[in-house]
């Protein structure tokens, strides 16, 4: 029965020393928010501008102070996440984990892994950063995916699975 | 008697597959263009009778051109065995050839529509390992060609056994219509009614549109809206109504249930389960055990009382499972000795059955209220909204107790065990359901705790397989870690394949 087996015998998940990710990620988050939150900005210029939604002219000073205040807040979410986003690759298995109120650690056995995919998104190449993805035989859209470390270590990483997979 | 086929020059289907053809291509051109078809013979009156010399001659021209079709693809259809690969042309005007090699093919299944079993042929489905392009539909062959086929199609030796098993063997399960009678009337007929009502909202979009452009502003939605005006006003309608639900939704499921499992017979060969049922569509397949990666074993109250289960099946799909559905079998019912059969030929049983049962923690109960609490509070703004009389939020007094009932219910059902190789969970409201997952089976694992869960120390898991996910929720972190590591230990360590 399990309850008899001696637990230490096995490695556990709360020993797994973590990694950050890259710092220059930061920079890559920011500059999507920056980004999205600059075309938003445009889009309430312009109603502001041309006056277009005449019932909301008055009160186009609190819109800008919710943006305001959303925009802060998810920056600061983001920043605090950042340093939540943690990743390991052990001898057999590879994991993440990341959240700040819901908190999510995924683990794949390399035994399990079908295929590995790094792929570079167009600010990450700035900073030669790339993102790993793995994929197993279950549902594809909840595998796991690391973003924001060195393309170097991505491809390392990836080199070191497919030698442990092929063993 | 699998030599009186040569199979190793090309052959054709049984001639009387064009009719098959035929038939399948009609339904393809009926389901595509029905739609078309209504329109013209919506005014069918009013046509002159000129007008109609020329529909007549468009759909025999129709008619015949679609035969002509039918004819050239059978005649086209070619199939022949070669050196262990088997070979098939096919194709009018793009000819495609295809050779597959027999340690690719998985699955050789066969099935009936009602036009294949009025003319007594056999459809046969060659199911292989890679793309969905390589999966091989022979649509007509009589039952000896098909079955010498299979039998030249897999292995040799396998043929062997095969011919001496045939006399000894007795079904494992076998249901009669009075039996699958039973089963049907103790279905979950909410399910049979939504999966009813669901069809029947896909039918009413489709006319919907139609109606949209071409009649005077909705007239199905008015019709609608004006018989639901006055089901507001009558008590009387509203229990005619009811009853009526009641009435369709056991004559959906009684339909449902003698569709697919009509005359279902399961038989058992060491490795894997053979099954056949249906009633328009006979179906026969087969269920490696390789590829099953868990099992629920599920019943109902009443099921209980006459001592019957169904077991749902979920088999990892060969080639790029992204693309296709997992698939689900479902053996409807089982006894009590042959639930423990089937789980005593799929898993070395250490008698996870008799384990103490673990419960999940009671933050558990604490967010589902928390969850229907707000569900709830949007109900009461939706009523606010909608209706002017203030008598609807007397309602409340009927949903909370059964949302309460609920809960407590969903609470009490909610357990684990685990044994050295099984995780069972145990789940469900009014049904209830064991779910059986060896270790092994598990692609990836996870563990999600939230701001609320933290405080309690609690942890929700989530095993991924190849057919999908088995949740865990709420169970103290301690515990949860345990098994964390120990389903690892297991994935990493276990020598036998997935599938």
């Amino acid at each position: 029965m399990f309850v008899n087996k001696s637990v230490s015998s096995f490695p556990s998940v709360t020993e797994i020393i973590f990694k950050n990710i890259n710092k220059n990620y930061l920079k890559v988050i920011l500059l999507n928010i920056v980004l999205l939150f600059s075309g938003v900005l445009t889009g309430l210029f312009l109603i502001d501008f041309f006056n277009l939604f005449e019932e909301v002219h008055n009160y186009m000073y609190l819109i800008y102070i919710t943006y305001t205040v959303v925009f802060i807040i998810i920056t600061l979410l983001f920043f605090v996440g950042f340093k939540k986003r943690k990743f390991a690759v052990r001898e057999k298995d590879i994991s993440y984990k990341r959240g700040i109120f819901f908190k999510k650690l995924t683990t794949v056995p390399f035994s399990r892994i079908q295929h590995i995919e790094v792929d570079e998104a167009l600010f990450s190449r700035f900073f030669k950063l790339a993102s790993l993805s793995v994929y197993t035989a279950g549902d594809s859209s909840d595998d796991l995916v690391i973003k924001g470390i060195t393309k170097k270590e991505a491809l390392e990483i990836k080199e070191f699975i497919s030698q442990k997979i092929n063993e | 008697m699998n030599n009186t086929f040569d199979f190793s020059k090309f052959s054709h289907q049984s001639k009387k597959g064009i009719l098959v053809i035929y038939g399948n291509l009609l339904y393809k051109f009926f389901r595509v263009s029905w739609i078309l078809l209504f329109l013209i013979f919506k005014d069918f009156s009013k046509f002159t009778d000129q007008k109609l010399i020329y529909i007549y001659l468009g759909i025999g021209l129709t008619l015949i051109f679609i035969l002509i079709r039918g004819y050239l693809l059978f005649k086209n259809f070619q199939f022949k065995i070669e050196k262990n690969h088997f070979v098939l042309k096919q194709g009018v005007f793009k000819k495609t050839n295809t050779s597959i090699s027999f340690d690719r093919i998985q699955n050789i299944n066969f099935k009936q529509n009602i036009i294949q079993q009025i003319i007594n042929v056999h459809e046969v489905n060659i199911e292989t390992a890679g793309s969905n392009k390589t999966e091989i539909s022979i649509k007509a062959l009589s039952f000896e060609k098909a079955k010498a086929l299979k039998s030249q199609l897999t292995s040799s030796k396998a043929v062997l056994e095969k011919e001496t098993e045939k006399v000894v063997e007795k079904p494992f399960l076998k249901i009669n219509p009075l039996e699958l009678l039973k089963i049907s009337l103790t279905e979950n007929h909410i399910q049979s009614l939504l999966i009813f009502v669901a069809l029947l909202i896909g039918l009413f979009q489709q006319l919907q549109q139609v109606f949209k452009g071409l009649l005077k502003d909705n007239l199905i939605a008015d019709y609608i809206k004006e018989s639901s005006n006055s089901f507001h006003q009558s008590i009387f309608v509203l229990i005619v109504f009811v009853i009526l639900l009641v009435f369709v939704a056991i004559l959906s499921s009684f339909v449902r249930v003698f569709l697919f499992h009509f005359n279902l017979t399961v038989f058992v060969k060491d490795e894997a389960f053979e099954i056949y049922q249906g009633l328009l569509t006979k179906k026969s397949f087969i269920l490696k055990k390789d590829k099953i990666q868990n099992i629920t074993i599920s019943t109902n109250p009443i099921k209980r009382i006459l001592g019957i289960s169904f077991i749902t099946f979920k088999q990892a799909v060969s080639g790029k499972v992204n693309q296709k559905k997992e698939k689900l079998i479902r053996i409807v019912g089982c006894k009590k000795e042959q639930v423990e059969k089937v789980k005593k030929i799929l898993f070395n049983f250490s008698d996870v059955d008799l384990l103490e049962k673990k419960y999940a923690h009671f933050h558990l109960k604490t967010r589902m209220y928390f969850r229907t609490s707000i569900f709830l509070l949007f109900i009461n703004i939706a009523f606010y909204f909608m209706f002017t009389d203030l008598k609807i939020f007397l309602s409340n007094f009927l949903l909370v107790p059964f949302f309460i009932f609920f809960i407590n219910l969903i609470y009490k059902k909610r357990f684990y065990k685990m044994s050295d190789d099984i995780l069972l969970v145990g789940a469900g409201s009014i049904e209830t359901h064991f779910t059986y997952l060896p270790f092994f089976k598990v692609q990836n694992i996870k563990m999600k705790q939230s701001f609320f869960q933290e405080r309690n120390k609690v942890v929700d898991l989530v095993f991924q397989t190849a057919s999908g996910k088995i949740k865990l929720p709420c169970i103290e972190e301690k515990e949860a870690i345990k098994i964390y590591d120990y389903t690892l230990f297991k994935v990493e360590t276990s020598k036998n394949s997935w599938m």
